[in-house]
Order: structure tokens, then sequence, then C-alpha cells
């Protein structure tokens, strides 16, 4: 064959993961599952690891996975066969979360009170604080250790199983490693995510018993006048502790109140507990927030196909669809649709939230939709859709397989920029007494809450989510940036004419 | 074949070949782009055929609508281009223009196929080559799974792609210029077409590889007796690799004939132009002669001869009437459009030959 044998430009490419010794010949062409087991040390070694980290979080996982869905509401849906079933689920869910983990709350237990001996109730007797603390360490390690094994699992595969020695999506990869702004970005939503997935442990005290059903739960404190343990309404309890800026009326960021309840963020007007208060309303903005985008970026990328691929029409049409709904004021649209839907059934779920997400992902999908436009009508015109039209490709396969993957980044990059954008929203609303209603917690209601009190020393309440807010969008941005460069489109899908003059000169 | 008798821009040649034994028969093919301002016509009416086992080429400079008149051939013109209704292009036995987009889908592959001019950019880079060919091979051989990928091997091992098992799960950027091509090739043959369509398929590639690539193609063509038409705007290239040849302008074929006529007596100012830019052609030292000025664009039906205002032999006729193609030289396949023809005929004759208005113009 000459001189065109040898293997041309990308060879430099390969990055600092070719290490070919431990990839045996022979096994190219099998399945993963062949692959695995001719070479079964690294997998087993990994999932033993990860059997050991699920087993660490049984319960938790369990109830986690089941309890998402609405179980009531879905069993009412459709009486008779799913009612029961779903009934079953949400028992399962219940008794899972009762199976005891690593960061349940009675492991490392922090109420309690404190006796002129010292504290009573907690674990080890160590204060509250640093119980507390030393739970959101758990929890928070615990996480981090997933996300290590995650990206130790690719590198296995990467190293022992993955066929090819080097794929495109490598330099991707090695790209945004280097990328301290994405990583930055990375850090912030994984803390958010955690926060929002244990919301339930971490918090010092529950949604159920501090917010929700106050009258329903009592706590014991020691009395000091006379010297007895006692115990007492927890809404009772609130009811002294609330933060309204004068006197005495304030308890801090990391303060006691005197119940002996310890307050990281301080407590809210009402007397509820901001951090519970916090990083429930997390979850509730995460759920809503990839539910909405969720929406959008499902009309976005199949419109996204339909027109890079069909253009003309189809594209017109579109663009007149999406022009309909940009002309409308977003928020205006989804305060008034929200109250026209406010009576039906479907304003039930998660008390609003499906409705704003839905609202979101309907309002929400133009822009992104105008933002994959470009990639995919640029992926359109690559000589490759043309290839795979000339040898026959139904549309649907090569709109899936050879423009979907182009797109798929830059949606990535506008979701995570939209994600802020529709946390805040939802927050905005939230602050307007629109949006989901109370008692479900959602950071909007904290700052509306707190506004009253900024320039006083409950400055605490109003400040520190709205902080929050800003910090978490700001990293959702530099997730996008980091995806963005990362993506490199220049590079990779950029024009082919130099890599190809490259490719033949070295041929 | 009445509707030859309508046409006066057929070939003598249609009706030399039975069609029985035409793998691809183009007759009258005009295709159309509709811009704001004017209309392009990139392929203004030509015809030509590709019997089994044939490579015809297509050659020509670039902008003179050889490209255009692959992608009418496999139906991948899109709006604002359009092909004339009253264009024929037939395909066993099947005018194919007249195909649906899913009519048209079974056809594309395993009936004609096509290898692009760069084979970088006809590969997707975030597929493996080996993905690429068993996605070509579920379509039209039904193979899935290991032996699709043991079909990928041998398809690349006939290509001549060392180490084929290696290459198969490799990336199209770790592939040199000319194993690409390769590739590219291995997939089409996937496809196991009839026709293969090869759009300048050396042109990316620099001269050593291109002679591999041309033997490559001829060794393939040999085995599996395909068709092929041959686009390049390589003069020295299609000397080697075509059996009869299309020499086109401005959307128009100006002579067609055997290979051996065609470079032993070429007729149009056009052709001979072409063969003077060869360098083997040549004796070393002189300056190889380029034709000067550009491809005009065909932006109204011709009136003229488009090649007209660099043609070297042109006289005030030209510019006012539209050369049909016409018999020249010995071989009866050899037609040029050039008003200079027929030699038999003095230039007047010739001229008045060539006008419209002239009912015996073909004969
Ligand atoms: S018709 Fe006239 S201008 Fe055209 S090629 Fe012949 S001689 Fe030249």
């Amino acid at each position: 064959m000459g001189a065109d044998t040898d293997v041309g430009s990308g060879s430099t490419r390969t990055g600092e993961f070719r290490e070919e010794a431990s990839r045996p010949e022979g096994d190219r062409d099998l399945p993963l599952s062949e692959r695995i087991t001719r070479n079964p040390g690294p997998a087993a070694t990994w999932a033993a690891v990860v059997a050991v980290l699920i087993a660490a979080e049984f319960g938790a996982i369990v109830s986690g996975l089941l309890s998402v869905p609405p179980w009531g509401w879905v069993g009412g849906l459709v009486p008779g066969v799913v009612e029961p079933v779903a009934a079953l689920l949400a028992t399962v869910a219940e008794r899972g979360a009762e199976l005891p983990t690593i960061t349940s709350r009675s492991v490392i237990d922090n109420t309690g009170y404190q006796t002129p001996s010292g504290w009573e109730g907690t674990t080890l007797g160590l204060s509250p604080a640093v119980a507390w603390a030393l739970r959101v360490a758990v929890i928070y390690t615990y996480s981090f250790t997933w996300l290590l094994v995650g990206w130790w699992g690719y590198t296995l595969y990467r190293r022992h199983y993955r066929i090819p020695d080097w794929t495109p999506r490598d330099d991707v990869v090695n790209r945004f490693r280097r990328h301290s702004w994405g990583l930055f970005g990375l850090t912030i939503v994984f803390a958010f995510v955690v926060m929002a997935l244990f919301a339930p442990v971490l918090g010092p005290t529950t949604v159920d018993q501090n917010i929700e059903n106050p009258y329903e739960n009592r706590i014991d404190y020691y009395n000091d006048e006379t010297g007895q343990v006692e115990s007492i309404f927890v809404g009772e309890a609130n009811g002294d502790t609330q933060s309204r800026g004068q006197g005495d009326n304030n308890v801090g960021p990391l303060e006691y109140d005197q119940y002996d309840r310890f307050h990281p963020f301080g407590t809210l007007p009402d007397g509820k507990d901001l951090f519970t208060f916090m990083a429930s309303g997390a979850r509730v903005s995460l759920l809503v927030g990839l539910t909405s985008l969720g929406i959008a970026g499902g009309f976005a990328m199949v419109f996204a196909m339909l027109t890079a691929y069909y253009k003309g029409l189809v594209d017109l049409g579109v663009v007149i669809a999406g022009d309909s709904i940009q002309a409308m004021p977003q928020l205006l649209f989804i305060i008034l649709a929200s109250f026209v839907l406010s009576d039906t059934w479907i304003a039930e779920v998660y008390n609003g939230g499906l409705v704003l997400a839905i609202l979101f992902g309907i309002t929400g999908w133009p822009a992104l939709w105008r933002a994959v436009r470009g990639p995919a009508l640029q992926v359109s015109e690559r000589e490759w859709i043309d290839a795979a039209k000339s040898y026959g490709q139904r549309p649907r396969v090569t709109m899936q397989k050879h423009m979907l993957p182009y797109v798929v980044g830059y949606f990535l990059i506008y979701a995570s920029l939209s994600l802020g954008g529709v946390i805040i929203g939802i927050a905005g609303l939230s602050f307007l007494g629109l949006g989901i209603e109370a008692p479900v917690p959602e950071w909007g209601r904290a700052v509306s809450a707190g506004q009253p009190y900024v320039a006083t020393q409950s400055w605490h309440i109003s400040l520190i989510p709205g902080i929050l807010v800003v910090i978490i969008v700001t990293g959702f941005n530099a997730l996008g940036d980091g995806v963005r460069d990362a993506i490199d489109p220049e590079s990779d899908i950029g024009d082919g004419g130099n890599e190809n003059v490259a490719a033949g000169g070295g041929a | 074949m009445s509707r030859h008798a309508r046409d006066d821009n057929v070939p003598l040649n249609a009706d030399a070949t039975s069609s029985r034994d035409l793998a691809l028969e183009v007759e009258n093919l005009r295709t159309v782009f509709h811009t704001e301002h004017e209309q392009i016509h990139a392929v203004d009416g030509i015809s030509f055929n590709i019997r089994r086992g044939e490579t015809v080429g297509l050659v020509g400079e670039s902008g003179s609508g050889k490209s255009v008149t692959a992608r009418s051939i496999l139906g991948l013109i899109e709006s604002p281009g359009e092909i004339d209704p009253a264009s024929a292009i037939r395909f066993e036995g099947d005018n194919i223009t007249e195909y649906t987009e899913s009519e048209y889908e079974s056809i594309r592959g395993d009936g004609i196929a096509m290898v692009f001019q760069d084979p970088l950019s006809t590969l997707n880079p975030v597929y493996t080559v080996g993905n690429q060919i068993k996605e070509a091979l579920s379509l039209h051989q039904d193979l899935r799974g290991t032996a699709a990928t043991e079909r990928a091997i041998e398809l690349l091992e006939e290509v001549g792609i060392p180490d084929a098992a290696r290459r198969v799960t490799e990336y199209p950027h770790q592939f040199s210029g000319g194993m690409r091509q390769r590739a590219v090739i291995a997939m089409a043959l996937a496809c196991a077409p009839e026709v293969l369509i090869c759009d300048e398929p050396t042109t990316a590639l620099d001269v050593t590889i291109q002679a591999q690539i041309i033997d490559l193609l001829m060794d393939i063509q040999a085995e599996r007796d395909l068709s092929i038409l041959f686009i390049t705007h390589d003069m020295g290239v299609i000397a080697e690799v075509a059996d009869r040849v299309n020499v086109m302008y401005a959307g128009e074929i100006v002579e067609s004939a055997p290979v051996e006529p065609l470079f032993a007596e070429p007729k149009h100012p056009y052709t001979r132009g072409l063969l003077r830019s060869i360098p083997s052609t040549q004796t070393s030292g002189d300056r190889l002669e380029t034709i000067k000025g550009e491809v005009p664009t065909p932006n109204e039906p011709a009136s003229s001869c488009r090649f007209a205002p660099r043609c070297p032999k042109s006289f005030e006729e030209c510019s006012e009437v539209a050369p049909i193609p016409t018999a020249v030289g010995d071989d009866p396949d050899h037609d040029a459009a050039c008003l200079l023809y027929p030699e038999s005929m003095t230039t007047d004759e010739a001229v008045a030959h060539h006008r419209p208005a002239d009912d015996g113009g073909e004969q």
C-alpha cells in the first residue's frame, strides 16, 4: 500500500489515556459484556465499590427513587388498577426511608437539649451544631465519593474495555478537565444538586416537623427555671424564635434558639428554620427547573432537527410559532395562565410546581430552539449528511445519528444557562406570592418574607437565599461556558479543509 | 425512443446501444436553481448514458455543473433547485426523476451510490469508521452485530486497508487522507450498488495516493462489474479511468466520445484547451497553457455558444446561434457542439445546420 499506510494526523491527538497494553488484541469485535468477562478484574473492583456505596444509602435510594412521583395523584388518575400499585410503591418508599443509612438523621442526631451536665439526645453528646456539621460533611463526602467513583469507572472503561484507543469525545472531556471556570461551575452545580437530593437529611430539622406540621410535633427542651425537661409543640416554640428585626426577636445564622435548636442560616420571620427551608426549596427549584427544561428541550430539539433537515416551509412554520410565543411577555403569561389553572387538578401537583414547569417549558422552547437552530442548520449542511442520504439512510435515523449528537452539546450549554433563568423566574414568582404555594418551601418566598427586615439584624432571611440564587445561577453559567469551550466547535466540527490538507500532506 | 425525435439535444450514440445494456441513462436533464434575481441553469439539457461495467467520465472545470449532475441523479437537489419535469433519468427501466422521496431512498445506496470529493467531511467524525460501514451494511445487506463487523473488516481489506481488524474501530481523524477515501469507498461498497458515482474522488489527495485510489476503483469495477460515473476536472485522470468521456461546460455537454478518439483528435476548442493544460502532453520546460477566464454562470437559456468569450476560434455567429451536438470525426460515438462542425460543410452551412429553425439539424 506504499506511502499511505501510516496513521496520519489523527494519531497525534491520542491523549494521555492511550494505554494499549492492557487491551487484549482479538477482543475488538466482542460486545461489552464479553469484554468484561474476559478481563473481569477492574470491573469487579469498581462494582464492589459501587455496591458498598449503594449499601450505605440503600434505604434512601429506594425511597428517593420511589417517592419522586406523587403517588396519591397517580393512583387517583386510574383508580382500580393503578391505585393499589401506587399505594404499594408509596409504602415501599416509606419503608425504605426508615432503613438506616450513613446519612440518616438518626445516625448523627443533632436534636437534643442542654442540661447543666451537658448535651442530651444528640449523638455522642456532641453539640447540635457539631453534630449537624458532621452530618453535612458526611453527606457531601459521600456524594463527592460518587463523583470520583463515576470518573474512576469512566477511566477504567476507557483503559480496559473500550475498543477504540481514542474517540473525539476524549478531547472534549480532556478540554473540560482543564477548564477551571467550568470546573468551578460544575462544583457549584454539584453542591446544589446534592443539596436538592439530600434535602430531607441536610437540614437541622425536617420540613414536616418544623415547617408543614408544627402543631403535630413536639420537641423536648430543658427548662432552666424549673430545672426540668419539658416538651412543647414545635409551633409554639417557633412562635418564640421568630426573626423580626427588633429586640430579642432574632435568631441569626449559626445561632441557637432558647429551645436549644441550632439554626445554621437563622430563622424565618415565623420562627421556622431557614436552612431546612432552603434545602427543601432547592429540591423544588431543581425539580421544576429540570421538568420545564425537559419539556422545552424536547420541543426545541425535535423542532431543530426537523427544521434543519427539511428547511423551507417547516422552518417557516416553526419560526412563526416560536415568534408568536416569544412575542408574549413570558412572566406575565405565566402569571396569567397559572392563575387561570389555579383551580384545576393539575395545579395541585407539587402545589403548583407542575403547572409552573409546564408553563416555563411551553414558553421557553422558542428561545432554546433559536439557540440550537444555527448549529443544527450548520450540521445539516455537512457532507456526511449528504453521504448518509446518498446511501439511502432514512431521515429519522440521519437526524438522530448524524445531526443530534452535534446539537446536544449546544443544547447542554443553553440549557444550563436557562436553568439558572428558570430558577430565578420561579423564585421571582414566589416572591410575588404566585407560583408554588405555601407551605412547600421555595426560595423566592424566603426572600419575600425577609424583605421588610433587610436593614435590620434579621438581614439573613432575604440575603442568604438571594446570594445563593446568584451563586447557583453563576454556577450554571460557568458550567455552560465550560461545556462550550470543551466542545470547541472550531477544532472538532469546524471546516474540514485545513484538517484535510494536513492529512493529505501527511499521507 | 419517441422522445428522442422531439429532442434536438440528444447525442447520436443514444440509439446505438439497446437500453438493456444501459445501467443509467440521462436524457435532456435540466436542473435549474431559482434565486431571487435570476434562474441558474446549472445543468442545461444534457444527455448521456452509462453501459453496464463501463466507466463514463464527466469532465469540466469547477462551475460547469458536474456535481449538480451527480446530485440530480441521486435526487439530492434541494430547494431552491429543481429538476425540470421534462428531464428523464432512467435507472432499471424507471424514470427516477418522477420518484417520491421514499422511492428514491430505496434506490440510493444499493442502486446508485456515491463517493464524495472530500473523504474527511464525508465521514462523520464522531463515529468509528466501522460503525459507519456497518450503518450501510445494516441498511442494505441486513447485517448486524458481529456479522456486520466481520463484513466491515472484509470490506476494509478489500479496499486495501492494512490491519483492518484494528482500523475498523478507529475514528476518521486517525486515518490518513488516502485511507479515509478507501474507507469511504468501502462504505459505498457496503451498499453493493450497481452504479457508483465518483465525484472528484481523488482531488483532495496528493498525486501518489490519487494513482492508488484510481487503481483501487478500477480493480473493484472489474471484480464487481460496477458501472461508474467518474466526475473530475482532471483530464489526466480521465485518460486513465474512462471508457467514454463527456466534456461539460457551463451546464452543457460540449463534446462526448470514447476515450481514444477524444484524446487523439479532440474536436471542440474547449476540449483542446483542456488537453493542452495537462502536463504530460507538453514538452518539459514549457509553461502549461491554461484557458483564460472563468466558466460563465448560465443564467438564461442558451442562445449562443457559452464558450464563445473564451474560445480562440470564435467568430461572429458564435454569439448568435447555440450549437447542438453534431457527429464529428470517424467514430460514430464522437459528438461535439460547436459551430465549426460538421467539417464537411462550409461555415455558413454548418451555422445553418445548428440554427434552431432548421428541422433537419440532427442529421
Ligand atoms: S461554437 Fe464558436 S465559440 Fe463555440 S466553441 Fe465553436 S468556435 Fe468556439
